[in-house]
């Protein structure tokens, strides 16, 4: 017997002299998966309320606009609705941004880690403070007299988040292809076969 | 050996992507080895469980966190560790034990162990050694941890682990003695 299978076989053993007894274990494990059922239904919850009171906020702003007779407030009420869907979507990206660069960063050093995280780090401040600001204006503009000016100011917020709505796709394209040559490197390091090593050898 | 760790690997894998049944089989697989490991370093059954529950539910809100699904062992003792020390320092039982007070405890070279059959014996025996000791052993019986991995669990240096191990080995040896097995 190896000496692997032996000491397996002593933890085993070892076990065996103090088992868990199965009644209390049973009720245990409930007593986990339920409460585990809880936490991914309150997660679940949170989630979708997020996404909801968000798409209730971008149409209750859209029809706000369509409802008021103020030209000035006409445009700006569908700026903030655009303005709150386009930063939900730009939140969105960003998760699945993170999401891929998770997969990516196990993959790589820390080094690399590191810098990776500083990046994030500061573009997401930029996103707060351009969201900031961005909204700030939007609801300056809602308190001008002259139309044409609230319409150049409105549209004037959507030059910032559309560098984010490309920074993020692009990046996680990036990433996804950087996750691609990793794998195609793997496959061309993986070990010859023992039959296409003796044809070699034979040559 | 090598293909139990790829399995658990792939069961950590799923468990990140959120998978129920995986975390469910996780559970069945290794919830008789912390049993084990929390009832040396526990005495009271109830406070066991506890400290299981809150291991558990500690892995699956960190389990992303993990980088290397291979260490899933080493993590998932760490921090039932954790657990266990933070309840028994609620209770002032925990005492962190110095190398020299492990010297003046025990001063014999004799480490050899011939006894891995005898579990029953050693099972026992490990009920009288100090905390530290027992904790080590169990670690290094039960899942045949190295110096390293046993460092990381219980967040002392590579040193010290390797040195409570030793000692922890002899007063066993010398347990073994007073049993008249060795």
């Amino acid at each position: 017997m190896s000496e692997s299978n032996s000491k397996k076989e002593f933890a085993e053993n070892l076990l065996a002299q103090d088992p868990p007894p199965a009644d209390k274990q049973q009720r245990h494990k409930e007593i986990i998966f339920k409460k585990l059922k809880l936490r991914i239904w309150r997660g679940k919850i949170i989630g979708g309320t997020i996404y909801l009171v968000l798409g209730l906020a971008a149409f209750w702003a859209f029809q706000q606009g369509q409802n008021t007779d103020n030209i000035v407030h006409s445009i700006c009420w569908g700026a903030a609705s655009l303005h709150i869907l386009l930063w939900f979507l730009i939140y969105f990206l960003r998760g699945i941004y993170r999401l891929t660069a998770e997969i990516v960063e196990k993959n790589s050093g820390k080094d690399e880690k590191h810098k990776w995280k500083n990046q994030d780090r500061f573009i997401t401040i930029v996103a707060i403070l351009v969201f900031t600001y961005a909204s700030s204006i939007l609801y300056r503009s809602f308190f001008l007299n002259d139309y044409l000016k609230a319409a150049h100011l409105s549209g004037y917020i959507f030059w910032a988040t559309v560098f984010f709505l490309f920074w993020y796709p692009f990046g996680t394209a990036s990433l996804l292809a950087k996750l691609w040559l990793e794998y195609k490197k793997m496959e061309l390091n993986i070990p010859k076969t023992e039959e296409q090593n003796l044809k070699s050898q034979g040559r | 050996m090598e293909q139990d760790k790829l399995s658990n690997a792939i069961l950590v894998l799923s468990c990140q992507k959120r998978d129920e049944p995986a975390f469910r089989e996780l559970v069945n697989r290794w919830e008789p080895r912390l049993y084990y490991y929390l009832r040396r370093l526990v005495e009271n059954e109830n406070d066991v469980w506890d400290i299981l529950q809150e291991t558990w539910l500690a892995v699956f809100q960190n389990i992303r966190k993990l980088q290397d699904p291979l260490k899933f062992p080493t993590w998932l003792y760490r921090i039932s560790h954790n657990k266990a020390v933070n309840l028994l320092r609620k209770e002032n039982k925990y005492v962190q034990i110095t190398e020299e007070q492990m010297a003046d405890y025990c001063q014999n070279n004799n480490t050899v162990l011939a006894v891995k059959e005898q579990t029953e014996l050693v099972h026992k025996l490990l009920g009288k050694l100090k905390l530290a000791h027992r904790e080590v052993l169990t670690l290094y019986f039960l899942e045949g941890f190295s110096i390293r991995e046993i460092a990381q669990i219980i967040g002392i240096s590579e040193g010290t682990a390797k040195s409570r191990l030793y000692y922890a080995k002899h007063k066993l040896h010398e347990a073994l003695k007073g049993a008249n097995y060795v």
